[in-house]
C-alpha cells in the first residue's frame, strides 16, 4: 500500500511523530502486561504508560549540579529524534516507507544506535556513580551486540540482493519466510534486539538492584519521559525490522499486527525466562556465540548465492 | 545444564488466572482465628484490670464508673493495639474477644481510633463528666 | 594520571537503594567492575528495644521482642520464653513444646521462601521471585489460620502456647505441605540446572570452611560451607528433643550451595511438620507461671531461620527483667561479606548481600570495635545520658 500524504504530515503525525509515539506507549503496555501475565500477575491497565508519560512530561525537570546543561537537555531529544527518523525509512504498519533510497538499512541501524550513544553520554555527563557505571555498561553492551545484530540483518539483505528495506520487504513477502531458511539469523536478530533495547536478561546497564536506574538515574521529568518514548519507539522499529526480515514481510496493517504480536509474545517470554546476565557474561555471549553464529549465517548465504550464480 | 527451565510454568501462568487478589472488590473470608479488633462485653467484666496491666502497647484503658455494681467502661485504642491477644488470654471471664470480621480499620480521622465499650448510660455519664470544665475523668485504678 | 589513580571510586549501596529494602550502608570500592574493598556500616534501625525491655514486665517484653524482626518473629519470642521459663523453673507441657516447633518450622518455610524470592530478584530473575512469593502465600495462609496473624503470630505465652491444632487444621496443613514440597522440588530443579541462574551463583562468593569458622558464620551460611552449626541438632531445645531434625550440609560454600542448603532445609521442615502432626500427644497447652521471676541469669539459644539466635536474660526478682541482651544471626554473618566481596564483580554484590539472608532490623545494637590505637570507653547510664544531651545541644 502506498500513502500519498504531505511530507510534513508523514513526518509529524502519521506514520512518524505523534502516531509512532502513541504506538510505542501501547507497545510498552503490551510488554508490561504480557510479562505480568507470564509472572502470574495482573499487570497494568492499557492507559498506564500514557498516564506515566503525561505525568513525567508535566513534572519539573531537575538539572543536577556539575553537568553540561545543554547536553543534559539535548540528549533526550537527540535520542528520540534518532528513533523517529529511523522510522521514516521503514515500511511501518504495512504502508510503504515515507522515504527510501538504496542503502537505507545502514542509515536505520545507525539511527537506532543513537539512542544507546545518547544514553551513554547522558550517563557520563552526570556526576553520580551509578550513572557512570550505567553508561560504561551501556556502551560496553552496545559494542557487543551491534556486530552480531548487524550481521543478522545483513544476511537477508544479501539474500535479497538489495540494501533497501522496502525492496527487502517485497522480496521476503514473495519468497519463503526467512525464519525457515535462516533460523540462526533469526535467533541472533531477536536476541540482539533484546540486547539493543536493554530488556531482561540483558538489562545489566540499568540493573536496578545494582546501579539503581543506570545511566538515567539523574534524569527526571521531561528528559526521562523523552528517553522512555524513544525507547518505546525503538521497540516498535526493532520488532518491525525483524518481522520484515524474517517473518515474511508486511504487506498490510493486519499482517503487521498479527506478525508483530506473535514476535512480541516470543520476546516477552524470553524476557521472563532468564536471570540477568552480568555485563561480562553478555559480552562473552555475544562475541563468542552471537558474532560467530551471525558470521556463519552470512557466509552460508554468500556461498549459496555464489553457488546459485554458478548453476545458472 | 539447561536453558529456560521455567518455560513450562510460564505457559501455565499465561493461561491461568493471575494470583493477584483484586482486594477491595473481592474479599477473601478471614480465618476463624484471625485477631482483629478487640470486642468487650461489659456484662461479664469484674474489673480485675489484668488486661490493662499486661497490655504491651497500652491500648486498653478500663475506666471505673462504679466499682461495687461492677460498672466499667473500656476505652480501646485500635491504633495502638498490636493485636497480640494477650488480654483475651488473660481474661478469665471471657468478656474480651478478638473479632475476625472487624479488621479493616483505615480511617481519615483520629476519632475512629478511640472506641468506648460499655453500657450506654455509663459511657454517656463518663463523657458528660469529661466535658464538664474543671473536672477530670475518673482516674484509672 | 597518578593523581586520578589514587582517587578511589566508591559505589555506595544503601541506606536507600533498590537492592536492599531495609537500611544498611555498604561501600564498595571498585576498579572498573571489580570490587577491591568493601565496608559495612550498620545501626540505621536502632530502636532501643533492649533498653525498653527493662521498663516492661515479662509478658509485655514477649510481644516487644517478637517485633525485633518481622520475618522470624516467633523464634525471638521462643528464645525469650524458653529463657524465662528456665529462670522460673517451669517446664511447658509437651504439647505446647510441639506446637512451638510446629510454628517455628512453618516460619522457617516462610522465611526461606521469602529469601529465595528476594535472592532471585537480586539476580534479576523476577519471574522466579514472583512465583516463589505466590507460593509463599500458601504458608502465610496456614500461619494465619493457625495463629490468627500473618506476621506476628504471638503463639507463645509464658508457660505454654496460645493456640491448639485440631484434626481439621492438621489435614489442611498436610495438604498444603504436599503442594509446597512439589513446588520446592521444581525450584530445586531451576536453581541447580538453569544455566543463566547458575552463571550468577556457581563459584560466586565461595566461603571456605576455615574462613567461615574464623569469621563466626552461623546458620545456612555456615552450613553451606560445611561447618556443622545448627542449634536444633547441637543443643536441642523445646520440642526438638522429641522431634529431632537432620542437619543439612554442603561443602562448596558458594552461593549455589547456600541456595541448595536452604531448599533442602525446606524438605526437612516439611517432613518435621508432618511428623509433628502425626505424633502430637493430646494434653494441656499451658502451665501457670508466677508474675515475679526469681533472681538469676540465663542464656537461651535457638536456631532462627538465619542461624543461631542468642538471648541473655537477667532477672532481679521483680516483674521486670534487669537486662535482656539479644544477639541476632545476621550480625554474625556480616563479616563474611566484607571478606568474600573482594575480587568479585560489582554485579555480584547484591547477590552476595542477599546470600547471607540479611535482616537489617536485627542489627539494632551497638557494636564495639576493639582497636589497639583507641582504648575502649566504658560509660554508665547517667554518663551516657549526659553525653547524649551535650552531643545534641
Amino acid at each position: 500500500m502506498n500513502l500519498s500524504l504531505h511530507p510534513l504530515i508523514l513526518l509529524l503525525i502519521f506514520p512518524g511523530g505523534l502516531f509512532l509515539m502513541n504506538i510505542g506507549l501501547l507497545y510498552e503496555w503490551a510488554d508490561r502486561k504480557l510479562v505480568a501475565r507470564f509472572q502470574s500477575r495482573v499487570g497494568p491497565r492499557w492507559f498506564q504508560p500514557f498516564a506515566d508519560t503525561i505525568k513525567l512530561l508535566a513534572k519539573e525537570e531537575i538539572i543536577p549540579n556539575g553537568v553540561h546543561k545543554i547536553m543534559f537537555l539535548a540528549l533526550p531529544i537527540i535520542a528520540l529524534t534518532g528513533a523517529l527518523t529511523a522510522a521514516q525509512y521503514i515500511p511501518m504498519f504495512g504502508f510503504e516507507a515515507s522515504f527510501s533510497f538504496e542503502g537505507d538499512l545502514i542509515v536505520v541501524l545507525y539511527m537506532l544506535s543513537m539512542m544507546t550513544l545518547s544514553i551513554g553520554l547522558a550517563g557520563a555527563n552526570t556526576l553520580s556513580r551509578f550513572t557512570i557505571i550505567g553508561a560504561t555498561r551501556a556502551l560496553t553492551q552496545m559494542f557487543s551486540y551491534e556486530a552480531p545484530f548487524l550481521l543478522a540483518l545483513l544476511s537477508p539483505a544479501i539474500a535479497a540482493g538489495t540494501w533497501n528495506i522496502g525492496k527487502i520487504n517485497t522480496f521476503t513477502g514473495e519468497n519463503i519466510w526467512l525464519i525457515l531458511a535462516q533460523p540462526i539469523g533469526f535467533i541472533v536478530a531477536v536476541v540482539g534486539l533484546m540486547g539493543k533495547l536493554e530488556l531482561p536478561p540483558f538489562d545489566a546497564p540499568e540493573a536496578e538492584t545494582e546501579i539503581v536506574a543506570g545511566a538515567l538515574t539523574e534524569y527526571s521529568g521531561r528528559g526521562l519521559a523523552l528517553f522512555h518514548i524513544g525507547k518505546n519507539v525503538e521497540l516498535v522499529i526493532g520488532l518491525t525490522l525483524v518481522v520484515i526480515f524474517y517473518l515474511g514481510g508486511i504487506a498490510n496493517p493486519i499482517e503487521f499486527i498479527l506478525k508483530s504480536a506473535g514476535l512480541f509474545l516470543v520476546v516477552t517470554a524470553l524476557q521472563s525466562m532468564f536471570a540477568r546476565l552480568r555485563i561480562d557474561q553478555t559480552v562473552g555471549l555475544w562475541w563468542r556465540l552471537g558474532a560467530l553464529m551471525g558470521l556463519l549465517q552470512l557466509l552460508a548465504i554468500i556461498f549459496g548465492r555464489y553457488l546459485g550464480e554458478i548453476l545458472r | 545444564m539447561a536453558i529456560g527451565v521455567l518455560f513450562g510454568d510460564l505457559v501455565k501462568a499465561l493461561f491461568t488466572k493471575p494470583a493477584t487478589q483484586n482486594y477491595p472488590f473481592t474479599k477473601t473470608i478471614a480465618p476463624e482465628r484471625l485477631r482483629g479488633k478487640l470486642v468487650y462485653d461489659p456484662e461479664k467484666c469484674v474489673g480485675c484490670m489484668l488486661c490493662m496491666k499486661d497490655c504491651p502497647s497500652n491500648a486498653i484503658e478500663l475506666l471505673t464508673v462504679d466499682k461495687i455494681n461492677k460498672k466499667f467502661v473500656m476505652r480501646y485504642h485500635p491504633d495502638r493495639c498490636v493485636f497480640c491477644a494477650q488480654c483475651v488470654q488473660l481474661c478469665r471471664f471471657n468478656c474480651l474477644n478478638m473479632s475476625n470480621s472487624l479488621w479493616e480499620m483505615a480511617s481519615t480521622t483520629k476519632e475512629a481510633f478511640e472506641v468506648y465499650y460499655g453500657r450506654e448510660e455509663d459511657i454517656a455519664f463518663l463523657l458528660e463528666r469529661a466535658a464538664q470544665p474543671g473536672i477530670n475523668e475518673p482516674p484509672c485504678e | 594520571m597518578t593523581e586520578a589513580k589514587k582517587e578511589k571510586f566508591i559505589v555506595p549501596i544503601g541506606p536507600q537503594h533498590p537492592a536492599l529494602k531495609e537500611p544498611g550502608n555498604f561501600e564498595f570500592t571498585v576498579d572498573g567492575e571489580i570490587v577491591t574493598d568493601a565496608a559495612v556500616r550498620l545501626g540505621f534501625v536502632h530502636r532501643g528495644i533492649e533498653k525498653a525491655c527493662e521498663n516492661r514486665n515479662y509478658t509485655q517484653d514477649l510481644y516487644l521482642l517478637e517485633r525485633v524482626c518481622g520475618i522470624c518473629s516467633h523464634v525471638h519470642a521462643t528464645a525469650f520464653v524458653l529463657g524465662v521459663e528456665k529462670l522460673a523453673g517451669v517446664q511447658a507441657p509437651p504439647r505446647a513444646e510441639a506446637i512451638r516447633v510446629l510454628a517455628a518450622e512453618l516460619e522457617r518455610i516462610h522465611s526461606h521462601l521469602l529469601w529465595f524470592g528476594v535472592a532471585a530478584h537480586e539476580a534479576g530473575f523476577d519471574t522466579l521471585f514472583m512465583y516463589t512469593w505466590r507460593d509463599r502465600e500458601v504458608v502465610m495462609d496456614i500461619l494465619e489460620t493457625l495463629s490468627g496473624s500473618r506476621v506476628h503470630y504471638s503463639v507463645n505465652i509464658l508457660g505454654g502456647v496460645k493456640i491448639d491444632v485440631d484434626q481439621k487444621l492438621s489435614d489442611l496443613i498436610k495438604k498444603d505441605m504436599d503442594f509446597l514440597e512439589e513446588r520446592t522440588e521444581y525450584y530445586m530443579k531451576v536453581v541447580t540446572t538453569d544455566d543463566t541462574f547458575l552463571g550468577r551463583t556457581r563459584g560466586i562468593g565461595t566461603l571456605s570452611k576455615d574462613r567461615a569458622k574464623l569469621l563466626g558464620a552461623v546458620g545456612p551460611t555456615a552450613r553451606a560451607s560445611g561447618v556443622k552449626r545448627d542449634i536444633r541438632v547441637n543443643a536441642p531445645y523445646s520440642g526438638y528433643k522429641e522431634f529431632p531434625v537432620k542437619m543439612v550440609i554442603d561443602q562448596t560454600g558458594d552461593l549455589e550451595a547456600r541456595f541448595v542448603v536452604r531448599l533442602k532445609e525446606l524438605y526437612e521442615s516439611y517432613r518435621l511438620i508432618r511428623e509433628i502432626l502425626e505424633k502430637i500427644q493430646p494434653g494441656e497447652i499451658t502451665t501457670r507461671i508466677k508474675r515475679k521471676i526469681p533472681e538469676g541469669e540465663v542464656i537461651s539459644r535457638v536456631e532462627a531461620p538465619r542461624g543461631e539466635l542468642f538471648y541473655y536474660i537477667k532477672s532481679n526478682g521483680t516483674e521486670m527483667p534487669d537486662r535482656v541482651k539479644v544477639r541476632t544471626p545476621s550480625l554474625c554473618n556480616w563479616g563474611t561479606i566484607t571478606d568474600v566481596a573482594v575480587g568479585h564483580k560489582l554485579a555480584d554484590m547484591p547477590m552476595l548481600l542477599a546470600g547471607i539472608d540479611p535482616c537489617f532490623s536485627c542489627n539494632d545494637r551497638m557494636v564495639e570495635i576493639r582497636s589497639d590505637s583507641q582504648p575502649s570507653q566504658m560509660m554508665n547510664w547517667d554518663g551516657l545520658r549526659k553525653y547524649g544531651i551535650e552531643y545534641y545541644r
